[in-house]
């Protein structure tokens, strides 16, 4: 064996093999996800309603949205996922921890109950709030049969867009919540009580802390999530609140201004990512999903 | 078992180091395994036998140094070329695939026929004691532990390796199927005459099976020899320690056969065995008394040695018992003696003879 | 953990009380499909009650068109997301390796997107290569959104994957094909089934991504929410109805595959 046969052999570890199952998924990841945003982000500093990318750059659309009431709708956006993961997190606190501690086989019926709706079109789900809400709706025809009350539409409003975008990110705030909450061993929580803690003490100082991990998660995922919503203002909201996601769409299809929509893009992504970034820093997810502890 | 001890080296373990980074798992250590013998590697946790024992079947290369297999260099083949084989402690029996395939496994690999394949899977089964008729077609899954064993064992034996290497396979298994099993790899390895080479760290464990026994310590190996060679005349205190409860005193010489006992306080003036060389004054040294040596003195009967001494606590070990005695405050022995010659008397003189002590260095 | 009855009734009325909202709008839905008039208006009379338009969903070649563009794109995407899911999984969970850490955050990167926004990215991305959108860019879009979470899910089953038997079968003999094929597909198999099911059932319902990237062709939900929006008929929430019991049926066949692999994992003694 000549001296460098065996130095080849060696690079075949574990370490090459990583590397070589990664690439199919790292090759679509540059094709299929970065070379799309790149191509977002330089379009942003292209010069307005144009539709050809090898322009010289200019600054002209970020100018337009920091002059014009884009950042409304950005507020806009931010304000309604805070209230969701705020709302979620209240809702499926209980829910999650019944799950996890205290239901056994009607847990996994929960489970697969809750997420067969992550498999039906949330267009369809929506939609059948509307015929629930609209006049002469499901809602408002049982009212006037049964209570003889004549309401008006409860459609498109702010809580109703609330409601519904609570209703679509459900599954995202409650399956990672009980994964955090089973991870709260049962003696810790049982030997808090032991030592004389009320369940408000033990709440407060063994189960949030320890599920914290799946909160943490929940919340992330269901804030980006409903921070790109499109639907839930369009389909029950009715044009009455316009979010950052609808106003892109709009420069896209609309408009026609490329431009312009690619700089609103690049400043949302640069948001969520901050957002997400900041947040993934902070836990370990391996702890939360593998078995392995540490390594 | 001793036509092993004049056999051919097999496997030769010539100036091995693993270094890991900084860390030194192996510290260039060198040994043989020789043609058909039961040879064990025994080390506390962290000793760096399985690391070694990892380098000896290829699931790592070491850093330096050679391994030679019937004198060829084997550092490169990987653990699919060498003609060794290891059974697992996690055993790694194959789930999804039921005995008889877990067995033909390996000659499935090689492309031997189905027959072929049968027929020895058949053979090896019923020579483990497990009986074809039931347990061919059984899943793994529903095996017990002591079956899953044999299991195992009987898939590495259908590899027909030149080495058996077994990495500490019965450590979850409970202590009285344990020691059955200890006797049954023993005798199956006496019927096969093929090589083993096992992984434990219960000095025990090694005693009962092997031919002999290498003792490792932090990556180097502190002793080698035959059960009663190391039961006989430990090298030095950690192997003395590693072999169970012994009581080890430290002693400073003081020339001749004098030395002093250093007991925390005042030290005990003691007499030393016959020594081949007599020890530099100043030294300091181990004392070596095993717990059945020391006994209690009747009143006017002499010893080489004897100390007034307080019993603290009794144990029974069945047909034996065990004292825990204090010699003074902070300083205690451990004591066996047979059932028969308990003393009921809080405060006792201890004595040993001169030639059941041992001096090793610390 | 001491759970006094009380309690338990409470939490599952709590439960109860949480699905019946959930399931509120699927119940109007259906109750919306089998309403003959044209305009939906409740309570409508028992005389009015039909499954007219559940016959006219299943016999319109244009749906059958819309489901066959759905479904083509859900089988690739499955397809796909699979076997790349695979192989990203044993880099996610299986070897050691020096940029596993960073790997692992990665992957997760493109479910914490936006997807309107991936979605007008993969369009713009495909204008600029001069690639018309159709049916099989879709094919593309999902794939990028779903491979992350198959990996995820064979990762789950490849944690769970004891290194040993690997090593095991090398030892004894066999080569790194032979290990792939005869050691890790099989064992990771149940994880690939419930990767495939969640994968067409993903792409199935996916509107966000369909809605930039398929072109001239037209999934399913795409026509749903133009239909929603403008034109409604009953023959609308028929469709979704149709839909949702496809769904369904593919979650119960994802649940037998999980128990039974469940099952199997239980009857080992000492599964680690």
């Amino acid at each position: 064996m000549s001296a460098s046969a065996p130095k080849k052999k060696r690079s075949l570890g574990p370490g090459f093999f990583g590397s070589l199952s990664a690439s199919p998924f790292a090759l679509l990841m540059v094709f299929g996800f970065v070379a799309p945003l790149l191509c977002v982000v330089w379009f942003g500093f292209m010069p307005p309603k144009t539709f050809e990318l090898l322009q010289a750059p200019t600054l002209v659309n970020y100018q337009t949205i920091f002059e014009q009431t884009y950042f409304k709708s950005i507020l806009w956006s931010l304000g309604l996922a805070s209230l969701t993961v705020m709302i979620l997190l209240v809702i499926c606190y209980p829910l999650a921890f019944a799950m996890a501690k205290i239901f056994k086989g009607g847990a996994s019926f929960v489970t697969y109950a809750i997420a067969t709706s992550l498999f039906v079109s949330e267009n369809i789900r929506l939609f059948g709030w509307v015929i629930g809400f609209m006049k002469n709706g499901v809602v408002g025809g049982t009212l006037a049969k049964v209570f003889n009350i004549q309401i008006d539409s409860l459609l498109y409003n702010v809580p109703v867009i609330i409601l519904g975008m609570v209703y679509v990110y459900l599954p995202f705030m409650l399956f990672p919540l009980t994964l955090g909450i089973k991870m709260v061993p049962d003696p810790v929580r049982e030997a808090a009580f032991d030592l004389g803690a009320s369940r408000w003490q033990v709440f407060k100082k063994i189960d949030l802390p320890l599920s914290m991990p799946g909160m943490l998660i929940g919340s992330l995922l269901v804030f980006v999530l409903s921070v790109g919503a499109i639907s839930e203002a369009k389909i029950l909201g009715g044009q009455k609140v316009v979010t950052i996601a609808s106003d892109i769409e709009s420069e896209f299809t609309y408009a026609q201004n490329w431009p312009l929509g690619s700089a609103l893009s690049t400043l949302f992504i640069a948001l969520t990512t901050v957002v997400v970034f900041f947040a993934l820093g902070r836990f370990d997810l391996e702890k939360l999903l593998g078995k392995k502890s540490s390594e | 078992m001793d036509d092993s001890a004049n056999a051919a080296p097999i496997l030769e373990v010539a100036n091995i180091t693993k270094r890991f980074d900084k860390f030194v798992a192996v510290n260039d250590v060198s040994f043989e395994i020789r043609d058909g013998e039961f040879f064990t590697l025994v080390g506390p946790s962290g000793s760096g036998k399985t690391t070694l024992l990892r380098m000896l079947v290829g699931m790592e290369k070491p850093t330096s140094g050679e391994l030679r297999l019937r004198g060829k260099v084997i550092n490169d083949l990987p653990p699919n070329r060498r003609p060794t084989c290891m059974v697992f402690q996690s055993l790694a029996l194959f789930p999804h695939m039921t005995v008889g395939k877990n067995v033909e496994f390996p000659l499935s690999i090689r492309g031997a026929s189905e027959s072929d394949r049968r027929t020895r899977a058949w053979e090896l089964l019923k020579a483990l004691h497990l009986d074809p008729n039931r347990y061919y077609n059984k899943n793994v899954t529903q095996c017990s532990g002591g079956e899953r064993q044999r299991v195992a064992l009987a898939r590495a034996l259908a590899y027909d390796p030149d080495i058996l290497f077994f990495d500490e396979p019965l450590s979850a298994i409970d202590a009285r199927l344990r020691k059955v099993l200890q006797k049954e790899l023993k005798d199956i390895q006496r019927t096969t005459k093929k090589t083993f080479c096992y992984v434990t760290h219960s000095l025990e464990e090694a005693m009962v099976m092997s031919d002999r026994v290498a003792i490792l310590r932090a990556g180097v190996i502190e002793q080698i020899g035959t059960p009663d060679q190391i039961y006989g005349s430990p090298k030095n205190a950690f192997v003395a320690e590693f072999m169970g409860e012994v009581n080890l005193l430290d002693i400073t010489a003081l020339g001749g056969s004098a030395a002093d006992w250093e007991t925390g306080r005042k030290p005990i003036p003691i007499t030393l065995p016959t020594l081949p060389a007599p020890l530099e004054p100043g030294t300091k040294h181990k004392l070596l008394i095993r717990p059945e040596s020391l006994r209690f003195l009747a009143p006017g009967e002499t010893a080489g040695n004897a100390v007034p001494v307080r019993i603290l606590n009794e144990f029974s070990l069945g047909s034996r018992i065990q004292y825990h005695v204090e010699i003074i405050p902070g300083c205690t022995l451990t004591v066996e003696r047979l059932r028969e010659e308990r003393t009921a008397d809080a405060n006792a003189t201890l004595g040993w003879e001169l030639a059941d002590s041992q001096v090793l260095e610390s | 953990m001491i759970v006094t009855r009380t309690q338990k009734a409470g939490f599952s009325l709590y439960a109860g009380l949480v699905l019946l909202v959930f399931y509120f709008p699927v119940l109007c839905i259906i109750v919306a499909s089998l309403s003959k008039r044209r305009f939906f208006s409740f309570p409508y009379p028992v005389e009015d009650m039909t499954i007219k338009w559940y016959s006219d969903a299943l016999q319109s070649p244009q749906i059958a068109d819309f489901v066959g563009v759905s479904l083509r794109i859900g089988a690739l995407t499955a397809f796909c997301s699979v076997v790349i899911g695979f192989f990203s999984a044993l880099a996610y969970a299986r070897y050691r390796w020096r940029g596993r850490q960073t790997f692992q955050r990665l992957v997760l990167l493109p479910l914490f997107f936006p997807q309107s926004v991936l979605g007008l990215a993969l369009l713009m991305w495909f204008s600029f290569l001069h690639i018309t959108p159709a049916w099989w860019t879709a094919v593309i879009a999902h794939t990028v959104w779903i491979t992350p979470i198959t990996t995820l899910i064979i990762s789950i089953q490849a944690y769970g994957l004891d290194e040993s038997l690997e090593e095991a079968a090398r030892d004894l003999g066999a080569t790194r094909g032979q290990i792939l094929r005869k050691i890790t597909i099989p064992l990771l198999m149940p994880g690939m089934i419930s990767a495939t099911c969640f994968a067409v059932l993903l792409s199935w319902g996916n509107f966000a991504l369909s809605l930039f990237t398929t072109g001239a062709d037209s999934a399913l939900p795409e026509w749903l929410y133009a239909r929603m929006t403008s034109g409604y008929q009953p023959i609308v929430p028929a469709v979704g109805v149709l839909s949702v019991i496809v769904a369904v049926f593919l979650v119960l066949v994802l649940f037998g595959i999980v128990s039974w692999s469940n099952r199997k994992s239980r009857r080992a003694p000492s599964a680690h």
